[in-house]
């Protein structure tokens, strides 16, 4: 046997800033009922609910299935939490992709959510300790050494943050709108952790996404837009041992293999129309178009260099404007697996690739060791 | 000389709590010394919710007084409390059914003695009060004073929380010993019986082989090693966060070992003097000087309390590429 | 609701399982638990760790301490080269749910499933008031001990159950623990000597509280042809599924689990006559809650192992109840039982699992 053709049929976001008029009950809910009324569907229709976020430490709220589950309508359901780091919201939506698959349930909810502004990240990622480098003191050095490596120039790291920045004007729901954002403007914002500047980084967010999730009888019930989900993948290494390649990590490596393989994609780059990567600081763009097989190892930069990842580039990455401009932290994975499929339903608006039938969600995690990815398809068997 | 650290730490930080459209005015009550109930269908709710807790639809907000009395339908006698409970003495936790809601709020009344089912009961307010659940608290009917409680001026939309969680435990048994050997001077690392490689400061297993490591496999590092990464770090400011003037933190690979030792600070050095490649040899403090309480289970390596600084030994550079796959 | 069997298409079963000890306090890394635990049902086994097709892990950051604890849970696991795993913020017999429904879309054989916690470093009661509603109950410090105060309140005064009946439950599972090597609270003691022992918090006294413990269990799953080659004795998981009810307690009729009751309803408990069961009886109260409301008939072995009321692992308490069904069933000792698992204050979320030594 094998698994169940499994659609997305209903998307929801919040709008991504400080959201003070919300309680946490709220802010799920915001994104919850969009999914809910963008399926047609209602929460009697839903079998299960998959929620994801990063450490129960950024809320002060210890495994919050249990006071969320009769906001999402779950009494009487399955509830189920998954926390990857920062790879969740992938990780969420691939486990409530299962459930579908399995044939154990027919229509799912899943949400990935961060309330930001009731905590402080930098300070969770510190263990509560002063003295904390932050996500970015961890990268930094990474990214220098694929820098070196590379030999890419210095402007890639700024392209990267305007174009995104850029993509974010596009997007109602994104955080940042910077409407002057230019090369300039991020080259001039200080410098946080050489080489990132302030504005080469994510900022932070407060949000929901949601995703309703069936089966094909599901699709032909609600006559949705359906974004199948045609394969998904994670891979997961150790943060540190001798010999690891930070910049390259093969359990990325191995993630988008895996992915590409059961998707029946051999050449990623020509076959997939657009992606949704999980980039909280401008390098790693490149750095996962090389990781994730996208791109020749080295040649990644050149692809933003030239404009090909731009919103009318031959391979538009971050159209939505990616964690650069909207980081509400258990939510971005599950937002770059929504705007992949959102981009295969047609139902992206101003940021609308063109005709896209193959979109590529991603996340990752932890010290760049946790990876979850998925295709979403226009069509159940696409011709590739 | 320093002592090895026992951990008692807690994790706590001052949450905020944005309160919406439902909490919000029932908190507001709470501090203007009200007690609200939330219309959901034919039922009035206490605490009122934004939905309905069973099918969680949409409930429009429409809240109504309930209380002050009430009647206790079910009871427990906390003779132990918590540093976290509303009371320092024996209390009881209850069910309350206040007159006018249709389902009990649980909350705390202070009583002599245990609180049997169907006593009345009445709301007390505090004198202080902020905009939170443990503003009012209740007591037998009998026991209840007059209260006049002066309404405060703006809404409650957002709540403060100070939450921690004390940890308390001992350093673990090889961090015990690599504690010690800081304060000796001495670098202490394990070498995998399986592998042969030598990690410092070890986990006490070794992850790659999945094998426990024993005391059988310290070994000494010498205090000599090259900067294998590094990031300049600018502190952002953050609850408990007392740095504030930039640093560097570095990661150095000791001679002998396979792992480098990450987040190790240099205050006095900086690019390009400080370079991937550097010679570092540890000054250390004299030992009456040495402390390595910053240590605990899972952060902290070479502490600052133990070495005065790392300088520069005068050999020659190693060549980054060398270095390549330690960036860290 | 729909009211249909939760029904699996790849017949899923048990292959191997092990646990700690339960310690009081375990003075090494939780890694170390895990370690130990996967190194044994690897061994079991005789399969080779690389070729696990997915792990699946449950264990609590803020049991730790530390925001991202379950990071370094998986040196005990293996990540190199690289693995296909994933990490539930849930007890570790959640974690194998998400296992049994991975296994149904049939590319993979294999799931190894870990539930690990140490509570020893802080204090539990603490800690879980964390769980309850953020705006109304977590602020009065509403613990999971007082909660089950009221439940057990609740069940004296609704006639459901005595304190002597709760008594009885702790009487027969330190009893039944002293054949249990891993046991944590293990003794003799009779009915009339624990309703002898002063409140703790009313109805409930200390001993119906279950210890503070630290621990881990892991469970090999595999599938079909793959189970019967990696076991001789491989037990078929039937059935599983979980539900959960509103976290406002005060709504709830406390002396009932309809939860549960559904969830047995969904993996089709009453299908046949139950042998073992092993119950995440955290509160004595719990047992005669879930006896009730799954409906065991008075055949029915229930903890035999002494249950959480002996060794309470958190994180891998309810793990530890299918390891026990399964070993159990697995030595002969019965041909088919239920492991339940619970998540929240009073029975709030609850799980059920069935295995039988038949293949379904």
């Amino acid at each position: 046997m094998s698994a169940l053709p499994c659609a997305v049929i209903g998307t929801g976001q919040t709008k991504y800033k400080r959201r003070r008029e919300l309680t946490l009950d709220g802010l799920v809910r915001e994104a919850a009922l969009r999914a809910l009324d963008d399926a047609g569907l209602e929460f009697t229709d839903i079998d299960a609910v998959v929620i994801g976020k990063a450490p129960d430490a950024l809320e002060g709220v210890m495994m919050p299935e249990l006071s969320l589950c009769d906001a999402l309508g779950a009494v009487g359901k399955p509830i189920h939490r998954v926390h990857t780091a920062g790879s969740v919201g992938a990780s969420t939506a691939i486990t409530a992709t299962t459930l579908v698959e399995s044939g154990m349930y027919d229509t799912v909810l899943t949400v990935g959510y961060e309330k930001q502004s009731e905590g402080n990240a930098t300070w969770a990622l510190s263990g509560g300790k002063s003295g904390g480098q932050g996500a970015g003191g961890t990268f930094a050095p990474w990214i220098r050494e694929y820098i070196a490596r590379s030999k890419a120039p210095e402007h890639i790291g700024w392209l990267v943050a305007v174009k995104d920045r850029q993509n974010a004007l596009l997007n109602p729901y994104a955080h940042l709108h910077i409407e002057d954002i230019s090369i300039e403007k991020v080259r001039e914002s200080p410098m946080l952790w050489d080489p990132l500047h302030f504005l080469e980084s994510c900022p932070s967010s407060d949000g929901a996404a949601a995703m309703v999730l069936t089966n094909e009888a599901g699709v032909k019930r609600t006559g949705k837009t359906p974004a199948w989900v045609l394969a998904h993948a994670k891979r997961t290494e150790f943060s540190m041992f001798p010999g690891r390649d930070t910049t390259r990590p093969q359990a990325g490596v191995e993630c988008a293999e895996a992915l590409y393989k059961k998707a029946g994609i051999t050449n990623p780059r020509e076959q997939i129309d657009c992606a949704e990567l999980y980039v909280p600081f401008s390098w790693y763009e490149p750095m996962w178009l090389e990781g994730h097989l996208l791109a020749e190892e080295g040649e990644g930069w050149k692809l933003t260099d030239a404009g090909d990842t731009a919103l009318d580039g031959s391979f538009p990455v971050n159209m939505s404007g990616g964690v650069l401009s909207s980081n509400p932290i258990g939510a971005s994975g599950m937002i770059r697996c929504l705007e992949a499929a959102d981009q295969v339903r047609g139902a992206c608006g101003e940021h609308q690739v063109e005709g896209a039938k193959l979109a590529l969600g991603h996340a990752y995690g932890g010290a760049a060791q946790y990876f979850a990815m998925w295709i979403a398809s226009a069509e159940l068997n696409p011709e590739l | 000389m320093g002592d090895l650290p026992v951990i008692d730490y807690t994790l706590s930080f001052p949450y905020t709590r944005t309160t919406g459209p439902v909490m919000g005015p029932f908190l507001t009550a709470l501090r203007d010394g009200q007690i609200l109930g939330g219309r959901c269908g034919d039922r009035v709710l206490c605490p009122p919710l934004e939905y309905d807790p069973d099918t969680g639809a949409e409930v429009a907000p429409d809240l109504v007084p309930v209380g002050p009395g009430g009647t206790v339908t079910g009871s427990t006698w906390v003779s132990t409390p918590t540093e976290k409970h509303p009371f320092a003495e024996p209390f009881a936790f209850a069910t309350i059914a206040l007159d006018g809601a249709d389902t009990p709020l649980i909350h705390a009344v202070k009583a002599p003695g245990p609180v049997e089912a169907g006593t009345r009961v009445m709301a007390q307010f505090r004198d202080e009060r902020v905009g939170a659940i443990t503003d009012v608290y209740f007591v037998p009917e009998a026991d209840a004073v007059e209260q006049t409680i002066a309404p405060g001026d703006e809404p409650v939309e957002i709540t403060e929380h100070l939450i921690g969680v004390r940890i308390q435990e001992d350093l673990y048994p090889f961090r015990k010993r690599y504690a010690q050997a800081l304060l000796d001077g001495k670098i202490l690392g394990q070498r995998s019986p399986k592998s042969g490689k030598v990690y410092v400061p070890s986990r006490g297993y070794d992850n790659m082989e999945r094998v426990p490591m024993t005391e059988a496999d310290d070994v000494f590092l010498p205090d000599i090693g090259t900067v294998v990464s590094f990031t300049e770090i600018t502190p952002i400011q953050y609850h408990g966060q007392t740095e504030t003037d930039p640093y560097i933190r570095c990661a150095i690979l000791l001679d002998g070992a396979d792992q480098p030792v990450t987040g190790i600070d240099i205050r006095d050095l900086r690019p390009p003097e400080f370079k991937v490649g550097l010679r570092l040899r540890c000054v250390w403090r004299p030992p009456a000087e040495r402390d390595v309480s910053e240590l605990d289970n899972r952060m902290g390596a070479i502490p600052e309390g133990v070495y005065e600084r790392w300088e520069p030994t005068g050999e020659p550079d190693v060549n980054p590429d060398e270095l390549r796959g330690q960036a860290w | 609701m729909v009211s249909r069997a939760t029904t699996l298409r790849e017949p899923v079963a048990v292959v191997a399982a092990a646990q700690t000890k339960s310690h009081r306090r375990f003075e090494d890394a939780e890694p170390q638990l895990i370690m130990e635990v996967v190194n044994q049902v690897i061994e079991q086994s005789g399969l080779d760790r690389h070729d696990i097709g997915f792990t699946i892990a449950g264990s609590c950051d803020y049991l730790s301490g530390m925001p991202f604890a379950f990071v370094s849970n998986i040196d005990g696991v293996g990540a190199w080269p690289p693995v296909y795993e994933s990490h539930v913020e849930m007890d570790g017999a959640f974690a194998l749910f998400e296992g049994v429904v991975r296994l149904q879309l049939g590319d993979i054989d294999t799931v190894l499933v870990i539930g690990s916690g140490k509570s020893s470093p802080g204090t539990p009661r603490n800690v879980f008031p964390l769980q309850t509603d953020p705006y109304t109950m977590a602020p009065l410090g509403l613990d999971p001990i007082s909660l089950a105060g009221l439940q057990a309140d609740a069940m004296v005064r609704a006639g459901t159950a005595t304190e002597r009946d709760f008594a009885e439950v702790v009487s027969r599972s330190r009893r039944d623990a002293m054949s249990n090597p891993f046991a944590q609270v293990a003794k003799d003691i009779s009915v009339d000597d624990l309703l002898a022992e002063p409140y703790h918090t009313t109805p409930l006294r200390q001993h119906d509280l279950p210890p503070i413990s630290d621990g881990a269990c892991a469970v090999l799953l595999a599938r079909g042809a793959t189970a019967e080659q990696l076991s001789d004795n491989p037990v078929w998981i039937t059935g599983i599924d979980n539900r959960i009810e509103t976290h406002h307690f005060g709504h709830c009729d406390l002396t009932t689990s309809p939860s549960t009751s559904l969830a047995a309803e969904k993996v089709g408990l009453h299908d046949g006559p139950i042998d073992v069961a092993e119950l995440c009886v955290r509160y004595s109260p719990e047992e005669i809650v879930l006896r009730q409301a799954m409906g065991l008939a008075d055949g029915t072995t229930i903890n035999p192992s002494g249950g959480p009321l002996a060794a309470h692992p958190v994180m891998a308490t309810g793990l530890i109840r299918i390891a026990e069904v399964a070993t159990r069933l697995a030595n002969g000792e019965g041909r088919r039982g239920v492991a339940h698992a619970a998540s929240g204050a009073c029975l709030q979320q609850n799980q059920l699992c069935v295995l039988d030594r038949e293949r379904p």
